[in-house]
């Protein structure tokens, strides 16, 4: 088990070391969500609060950053495929009608992992795929 | 509203409550209520003809918004929401402050994918892309949304209004779609909708008897968005002292189709409507009339920065379809034919100075009268066919 923790280790890593976009944004949740990955497109369902629960029914609860912070902006079009203006307008037509709430806006990283390591079902994102105690990298697929 | 009829709604309201809680008693993550809020000032100057105060000539600034919106999660299947909205637009609209809606939102179906859900309450009414949040500045296209299709003359039509909405979405590999269907008490107790609706303000009252709202949304893969919206709604009319109407009634359906295409940084978008028009029984002052209205407008959106964005909107608003010119209405009253459309261009710039502050500059040309705000113009025979205008607005959020 040891082992193979730390194989993962030096493959993400590695990862970091090719690859420039790994190194961007990585998607991190609260230690009680399943799971290891995610795919883009549950992704970009949750951020545009279309889809609210964890498959184990958990209420999903969306941190996202100041829209002009760069971590964001690389965040939403690298990993969402979508402008941070286009995001907005999805969350203000949403929130303001009342169907969904709006993501839970943080000042920085710090709090966003701080945030993300409080709060069950928590998603957020971190501007490197390093691993924090007490919250999990998901991979993107 | 009456006492009894307040009552009535918080019974519905616990009875939503209570057969919620049993199912849904898990705890919820992440703090349960969220406030957010906006405040926004325009200045307005145009030619020949008012709008929102006295713009011609000079300068309005009688254009200001400001609302607190609230979402309180009370449980995890039910969610509370509303607006209070504080709002001036001349003599059109002088209410001052008012709460804009008051929503439960009973949650009782939900997995990953799909969600079903009843809203009760004073609720929005699904109108288009844009009526549910069309007094949050930063959700509009523009400093003003397309007249055609939104009116501001009979916005209180298409508010929100208390009643009831079933509504459902979900996700899946051919895009995402939604659903709203559902049954509300409208407003049409206001000057302008009498000056839309019965030609001007009138010492009766138009109440409100009931609307049928439907509405479908399909987002599509390819960043399309299409989108289907039903409204029938009825009033009756009551007449006042020494009035010149008689008791009647009038009848409001629309059919309206919206599409938007996103390409990038470019946003399309169009939306088409046929608005039905009935009056009834209301006398030899007002005879019974069947009126087709046709509106619609074409718009384009570019981001050509992060934080800027040009607009450019074609709108057309006949009031009469098979009268476009307003000739034969111009024949039939002698009132000007050029109140029967409009027909504006508009060239709009936004600068979004930071994630807080946004603000606007937009350029009208308007050809005809057509949605002009009647207690703005109250003298039918001083409006001019041909009229521009400029906006200038400042907005805040929170």
């Amino acid at each position: 088990m040891a082992h193979a923790h730390f194989l993962f280790r030096r493959l993400v890593l590695l990862i970091l070391l090719v690859s420039p976009l790994a190194a961007s944004a990585g998607v991190i949740v609260n230690a009680d969500v399943e799971g290891h990955s995610i795919s883009v497109a549950t992704l970009r369902n949750i951020y545009t609060l279309r889809q609210t629960l964890w498959p184990n029914r958990e209420p999903i609860v969306i941190f996202v950053l100041p829209d002009d912070h760069p971590v964001h902006v690389a965040f939403a079009k690298e990993k969402l495929g979508l402008y941070p203006y286009r995001l907005r307008q999805t969350w203000d037509r949403m929130s303001f009608s009342g169907m969904a709430s709006a993501p839970i806006q943080v000042k920085d990283e710090n709090e966003m992992r701080a945030r993300v390591r409080a709060t069950p079902g928590a998603i957020g994102y971190t501007s490197k795929d390093i691993v924090y105690d007490g919250i999990k990298t998901l991979r993107l697929e | 509203m009456t006492a009894s009829r307040r009552s009535g709604w918080n019974s519905l309201l616990l009875v939503g409550l209570l057969a919620a809680s049993p199912v849904w008693a898990d705890e919820l993550a992440g703090p349960r209520y969220h406030i957010q809020g906006f405040a926004a000032q325009g200045l307005i100057g145009s030619t020949n003809n008012r709008f929102f105060g006295d713009s011609r000539d000079g300068v309005s600034t009688e254009f200001t918004e400001a609302g607190l919106h609230g979402t309180w999660q009370a449980l995890d299947a039910v969610r509370l929401s509303g607006q209070v909205l504080y709002r001036r637009a001349g003599e059109s609209d002088k209410d001052g402050l008012r709460v804009d809606y008051a929503q439960a939102d009973w949650q009782f179906y939900q997995t990953t994918t799909t969600q079903l859900g009843l809203k009760l309450g004073k609720v929005k009414l699904p109108y288009g892309l844009y009526n549910e949040t069309r007094d949050v500045p930063f959700t509009r296209p523009g400093i003003l949304l397309p007249q055609s299709v939104y009116v501001d003359n009979s916005r209180d039509l298409l508010l929100a209004a208390p009643g009831a909405f079933l509504h459902g979405a979900s996700v899946q590999q051919y895009g995402a779609t939604d659903f709203l269907l559902g049954w509300v008490r409208p407003d049409f107790d206001s000057p302008s909708v009498d000056y839309s609706f019965l030609g001007t303000t009138r010492p009766g009252k138009l109440k409100g008897k009931g609307a049928l709202g439907a509405r479908l949304r399909w987002d599509l893969p390819t960043d399309t968005t299409l989108m289907l919206t039903y409204a029938n709604a009825t009033g009756d009319y009551a007449p006042g002292n020494a009035d010149l109407l008689r008791a009647g009634s009038i009848r409001f359906r629309n059919l309206l189709f919206s599409a938007q295409q996103r390409l990038d940084t470019l946003t399309l978008t169009a939306e088409y409507g046929e608005p039905r028009f009935d009056t009834a029984g209301f006398g030899p002052f007002l005879p019974d009339s069947h009126r087709v209205i046709q509106a619609a407008y074409l718009q384009g959106e570019w981001r050509f920065l992060p934080a800027w964005e040009l607009m450019l909107r074609h709108d057309i608003f006949y009031r009469d379809k098979h009268d476009k010119s307003g000739r034969q209405f111009a024949a039939a009253t002698g009132l000007p034919a050029h109140s029967m459309f409009a027909r504006d261009t508009t060239l709009g710039l936004r600068w979004d100075t930071t994630p807080n502050l946004m603000l606007r500059a937009e350029f009208h040309h308007v050809d005809g009268t057509g949605w002009l705000p009647g207690p703005d113009n109250p003298v039918f025979l001083s409006r001019e066919q041909r009229w521009n205008m400029w906006l200038l607005q400042a907005a805040y959020r929170f």
